[in-house]
């Protein structure tokens, strides 16, 4: 199962924290923090998943247990769109290359909500965030992977705002978004 | 609509507002906050809901951003309530973002959560569902389960996907439910006019729980076969295919079913994820098995490993190498000979840029490692540790030359190392390179070294290794970073170095001297260090505690045992830890007395004057180590202390022989201290040897030893303790030196000073060990090689032939002391067996049978044979064991705990499913749980009552005191009738005095705004209110 679903920007500022288990907000912060350093270091090129994280590493299994438990949160995947990192943690049972998709569609659904989405919109925005993620992931399990009935979930909650006018859009922002989805091979739609 | 933008006529800030603030005040965001929080402080207790729930809206926004919001938790409750939709989702939100196990208010929101989750509007039912898997406990659970087993028919697609995985979360916290939900989640799983989308999300449900009880899913693999085949959905059958992996240990012959399909996905789907779990699955499934007995088995196995082989070495994606490499790691532990084929492109991964990619491949290379390829698989890691530490070690000249920052800065110096060129690799991560060293350690030692057969060749891995090894982090680190492991195994590696040339040096004899060796390198590498650079340095290398019991226990195979005792003395005072400290001060002493026993050398006076000046040395060392604060350091010091003042006396009261008078040494020097560490020879014990020493039938573990045991301890304390915290005091002045304790803060020592200059790299054929070994080793090794073949016929040596000296062979004389002998360099042992107890070697026919060394195995008691740790400890250990790793996991982060579910008996009720789920009896529990709810909020009530009157007590002016009786229709009725005014809330007027935090934020016991006099009304809405508990 996903234990946390979480997106920061480039700076490490947390855009959308979301723990599937009860957790102490200073703690929160501390894995946020251990995650972004691991992210910020990757090297170009590099796998979409990361090392665990010394809070973890250190609760959970040693790295040379061969059979990890499988209740234990043991996979750390993230993607990155243009200044935001999206990122999942969950147990060996979900499928590694499926979680990068899920992250796919869930920008993809926050890109169908807030037309062409930038970072601002989730900045300004964070109840319609939850409300997608609400939409897609219950608990920790999956229930939807179609975008569209993403959206149409969300919308079913009312409408959804659009960002403040005046605060204007940063230029390149919204780039990263558009195309992205044609560049990984294994997609499990 | 999510957020309220519209310009309205209020003080308030919007979220909007907030955002916007927390934009324009970059620099002093942390005063903003804090402004911030206090506004909302007041906002949260205002009447208006819309300002209520926009305040919550902004904390738990800040909640994000690490600004702790417990106190408002009755505050989210009183917004969960709200009749509005938009406001009644804040708080859901707040809810499941703040709510802890600890948090209290829980209990009384129960009849709130029954009351939405009966609701109309399906999107105010799918709140409570949504947000009961981050709040349910046991007693919520029991109570809701009746309210939300309907909502699994739901006309709502929507709200049966989020019941369904609500359940299975509430049945990990309260396994029972699964006995009432089982039977209809599996109605819906084989009803096939279901909605698609919900099917899937019951496959993913049935996936999680399918690895916990797979045998409950057995009797649905026909529908579940149905699905996969199709399906159509990607995603689903992904599920799918990890679920039948599980199951197919249990049924084999679904493997048979199962071929066909699988095959026909890997050969067609376009999806690399599927293909990908498919081979996996195959695999997990255990459906490679045993081969030949399905003809297609092996055409299969043979399509799984190309295809993962192909992930591998195609170097496009580096996701597909990770997930490649996930799945070798799995295939590894059955069948490690299919993954030793593909050798070539995972050692390949081990030099790949990507850390997450390295991890795995070590993980792998661990259990593919073969006598055969260890050499060459230790070599490359070698080589990356020792490019990444020379790297390491420009960086700090760098950094040393510029300012002397600190830099134990973590991200400082990743950004440095980020600034730095690109053509060279970056250096590797502490942490990494701490568990590399530990996986060569545990690669070449691991079962009684049975992998290695060069021991010298891992000796001086051994000695470069120590060199490379990051140093640990200093204090100032620890303190801050309160989980100690990393830092502990940062700390613990150079001594595991150690450990290792020590275990070498005693269990296998014949390397003894050539360990003994590398430990004098080790230390006069360290004495080199520590002399050059300034004095202040500290030796925080580990690997002097074992390398300096070395050189104590074993000083005859040292060149030089008086150059060995000057540089330990000269090192003592700056080491670090107290164990160290306490070993090599102890080794030091067995130095002395083989320096010093001998009593056949003549009582000259020459011999009188030299040795009365080393005792002073000692002496002289050994003294402020007295007041150490550490008791071992300090009883051996004082011990040795007095010892050596004695000795010091008596030889200075004997009189030098001359010509004609002959004297003896004193005793005491020759007879009494070389008798105190001469002995027996010391083997290795067995970790466990220990429990098997039989107890003497007369002791008794029970008896205490004195009837008044803790009566004397704490007179001794009471005695002692003034004294010995002074002596503590004073100590830790004296020790350390001001300057010491200043550059004690700054790091790796080791790592600090520039090696031996970088060898030049032979760059015309593949780098062999010069490229990880120092140039000092390197020398060593050839003069080893040459001594080695000195006597082999067939080799054809460099400069030297046989027999005629040459001036390089008088060289190597001459640098290893007159006393080199021959025969003490092993060549051939063929005593096979003749030493009882040893484990058999390897079968001859190997390509490298250069040596044929006996490695002592553990001592241990009463056992069968020689008993190894590992044997040990599955016999005697293991439920402990099992205990123990049980905790562990516990205690993991993130972590839903799932095993109550497989203690369930779900099947043994099934037949009796309905009579199980007794909705009597549940109603019978709910009156009770209704009731026991009120009492706790009765009690809460009178404990706040009681609260206040405590204030009041303390001279709070009791000026306006109003008591506002809430109304709230029928339910205060009933209320009210049983609790008296228990709904009525005293509430006094706040003065600045009585700001005393009540705790749980459920009375507003601060002073929020000092001037306003305005007085507030406390409402304690009784949320869960009686009267709804049964409908």
């Amino acid at each position: 199962m996903i234990n946390a679903f979480l997106v920061f920007n480039g700076q490490g500022q947390p855009r959308l924290t979301k723990f599937y288990t009860q957790l102490d907000t200073s703690i929160q912060q501390r894995l946020i923090s251990e995650i972004f350093t691991l992210v910020s270091n990757r090297p170009p090129g590099s796998c979409n998943f990361l090392p665990l994280p010394p809070l973890l590493a250190a609760s959970g299994t040693s790295h040379s247990a061969s059979e990890p438990h499988n209740d234990v949160p043991s996979l750390v995947t993230y993607r990155h769109y243009a200044t935001l990192h999206f990122i999942i943690i969950s147990t060996s049972t979900e499928s590694p290359l499926a979680l990068i998709d899920i992250i796919q569609v869930y920008v993809e659904a926050l890109d169908r909500l807030f037309e062409n989405v930038c970072e601002l919109d989730l900045i300004f925005n964070f109840e319609t965030l939850h409300a997608t993620l609400g939409e897609m992931i219950v608990g920790g399990v999956v229930i939807e992977t179609s975008t569209d009935r993403i959206v149409a979930g969300v919308r079913a909650q009312g409408a959804v705002a659009k960002r403040p006018v005046n605060e204007g859009r940063s230029t390149g922002l919204g780039a990263g978004f558009q195309g992205m989805g044609g560049n990984f091979v294994w997609h499990g739609r | 609509m999510f957020v309220n933008t519209a310009p309205e006529l209020r003080f308030e800030k919007s979220l909007y507002d907030l955002i916007r603030g927390l934009r324009n005040h970059k620099g002093n965001e942390k005063e903003y906050i804090q402004n911030c929080l206090k506004e909302c402080r007041a906002e949260v207790r205002s009447q208006d809901m819309d300002v209520k729930a926009t305040a919550l809206l902004k904390l738990v926004y800040l909640e994000m951003v690490g600004h702790d919001m417990s106190w408002a938790s009755f505050h989210v409750l009183e917004v969960m309530s709200s009749p509005k939709y938009h406001q009644k989702r804040v708080g859901y939100l707040t809810a499941v973002q703040t709510f802890r196990p600890d948090t209290e208010v829980l209990m009384l929101a129960t009849n709130l959560i029954k009351k939405d989750l009966s609701a109309t509007a399906p999107t105010i039912i799918a709140l409570p569902i949504s947000a009961l898997p981050h709040i349910i406990t046991p007693s919520l659970a029991l109570s809701v389960l009746a309210d939300l087993l309907p909502r699994l028919s739901h006309s709502h697609p929507v709200i049966r996907k989020k019941t369904i995985v609500t359940l299975y979360r509430m049945a990990l916290v309260y396994p029972e439910t699964l006995r009432a939900a089982w039977p209809k989640i599996k109605d819906r799983l084989m009803d096939k006019s279901e909605e698609p989308s919900v099917t899937a999300a019951i496959v993913n449900v049935v996936c999680e729980l399918g690895w916990r009880r797979p045998h409950d899913f057995l009797p649905l693999a026909p529908r579940l076969f149905e699905l996969l085949v199709d399906g159509g959905n990607n995603w689903m059958a992904i599920k799918l295919i990890k679920l039948f992996a599980t199951l197919t240990p249990l049924e084999p012959r679904l493997v048979r079913k199962l071929l066909p399909p699988l095959t026909d996905l890997i050969k067609t789907t376009p999806a690399m994820s599927l293909l990908y779990e498919c081979v996996n699955g195959i695999i997990q499934g255990g459906i490679l098995g045993e081969a030949g007995e399905f003809s297609e088995r092996e055409e299969i196995a043979s399509l799984c490993v190309s295809k993962l082989r192909g992930m591998i070495s195609i170097n496009s994606d580096p996701n597909l190498k990770y997930v490649a490499l996930l799945a070798f790691n799995k295939i590894v532990v059955t069948h490690p000979f299919l993954v030793a084929q593909q050798e070539d492109v995972i050692l390949e991964c081990i030099d790949s840029e990507d850390i997450t990619i390295r991890i795995k491949a070590l993980d792998l290379v661990q259990g593919m490692v073969s006598s055969d390829n260890l050499v060459s698989i230790v070599s490359r890691l070698m080589r990356q540790l020792k490019t990444s530490s020379s790297s390491l070690e420009q960086q700090n000249g760098d950094q040393d030359a510029n300012a002397g920052t600190d830099s134990s800065d973590e991200t400082g110096a990743v950004r440095r190392r980020k600034a730095k060129s690109k053509d060279q690799p970056p250096p590797l991560p502490d942490d990494y390179a701490v568990d590399v060293i530990g996986r060569i350690l545990h690669m070449c030692s691991h079962d009684n070294y049975s992998s290695l057969l060069d021991f010298e060749w891992y000796l001086d891995v051994l000695t470069q290794l120590v060199r490379i090894a990051p140093a640990p982090r200093t204090k100032d680190m620890d303190a801050d970073a309160s989980s100690s492991v990393p830092r502990h195994l940062v700390s613990d590696i150079s001594e595991k170095i150690g450990n290792e040339i020590r275990n070498i040096a005693v269990k296998v004899k014949a390397m003894r001297p050539a360990a003994i060796q590398a430990t004098e390198l080790i230390i006069t590498r360290l004495f080199r260090l520590s002399s050059e650079s300034a004095s202040a340095r500290l030796v925080a290398a580990g690997a002097l505690k074992p390398v300096s019991y070395l050189a104590g226990e074993y000083p005859f195979e040292l060149s030089s045992a008086d150059d060995m005792l000057g540089q330990l003395l000269h090192l003592l005072p700056k080491v670090d830890s107290p164990e160290i400290l306490a070993t090599s001060m102890q080794a030091a002493i067995k130095l002395f007395a083989y320096v010093a026993g001998d009593d056949r050398a003549r009582w000259t006076a020459e011999r009188k004057a030299s040795l009365s000046l080393l005792m002073a040395r000692i002496i002289h060392v050994l003294e402020p180590l007295a007041l150490h604060p550490y008791l071992e350091v300090q009883e051996r010091a004082v011990e040795f202390n007095e010892l050596l003042k004695l000795t010091a006396e008596a030889a200075s009261g004997q009189a030098p022989s001359t010509d004609d008078l002959h004297q003896d040494p004193p005793l005491l020097l020759t007879q009494a201290i070389p008798s105190l560490f001469a002995g027996w020879e010391l083997n290795s014990v067995a970790l466990g040897a220990q429990k098997n020493v039989p107890i003497p039938a007369g002791l008794d573990l029970d008896e205490p030893i004195h009837p008044n045991l803790a009566m004397l301890l704490s007179q001794a304390d009471s005695l002692m303790l003034p004294a010995q915290e002074e002596d503590e005091f004073e100590a830790y002045y004296n020790e350390k030196p001001p300057a010491t304790s200043l550059s004690s803060a700054t790091e790796p020592a080791i790592l600090r000073l520039a090696d031996a200059p970088e060898e030049v790299s032979s760059s015309y054929q593949q780098p062999g060990e010069e490229s990880y070994l120092d140039a000092d080793i390197l020398a060593r090794r050839k003069a080893e090689r040459m001594e080695r073949n000195r006597d082999d016929p067939f080799y054809i040596g460099g400069s030297r032939s046989d027999g005629t000296s040459t001036p390089i062979h008088n060289i190597l004389q001459k640098e290893n002391g007159p006393d080199l002998d021959i025969d003490a360099i092993p060549i051939m042992k063929l005593d096979l067996g003749a030493v009882p107890g040893t484990r058999p070697e390897k079968p001859v026919s190997r390509p490298k049978p250069r040596q044929k060394l006996v490695v002592a195995a553990d001592e241990s008691l009463g056992g069968s044979g020689p008993s190894t740790p590992g044997q040990y400890d599955s016999e005697n250990n293991s439920d402990n064991n099992k205990s123990r790793a049980a905790r562990k996991f516990k205690q993991s982060l993130l972590q839903v705990d799932s095993s109550t579910l497989g203690r369930l008996d779900l099947d043994a009720a099934s037949d009796r499913l309905e009579g199980a789920y007794d909705p009597e009896k549940q109603r019978q529990e709910e009156d009770e749980m209704a009731k026991a709810m009120k009492e706790v909020q009765r009690l809460r009530l009178e404990m706040q009552r009681a609260n206040e009157r405590i204030q009041v007590a303390h001279g709070v002016p009791v000026e306006g005191i109003v008591v506002k009786k809430k109304k709230k229709a029928k339910k205060t009725q009933v209320e009210g009738a049983e609790e008296g005014e228990g709904v009525a809330k005293a509430k006094k007027k706040k003065t600045k005095k009585a700001a005393v935090d009540e705790g749980g934020g459920a009375t507003a016991g601060e002073g929020v705004a000092p001037v306003k006099t305005k007085k507030k009304v406390k409402r304690i809405a009784p949320l869960d209110e009686a009267g709804e508990a049964n409908s």
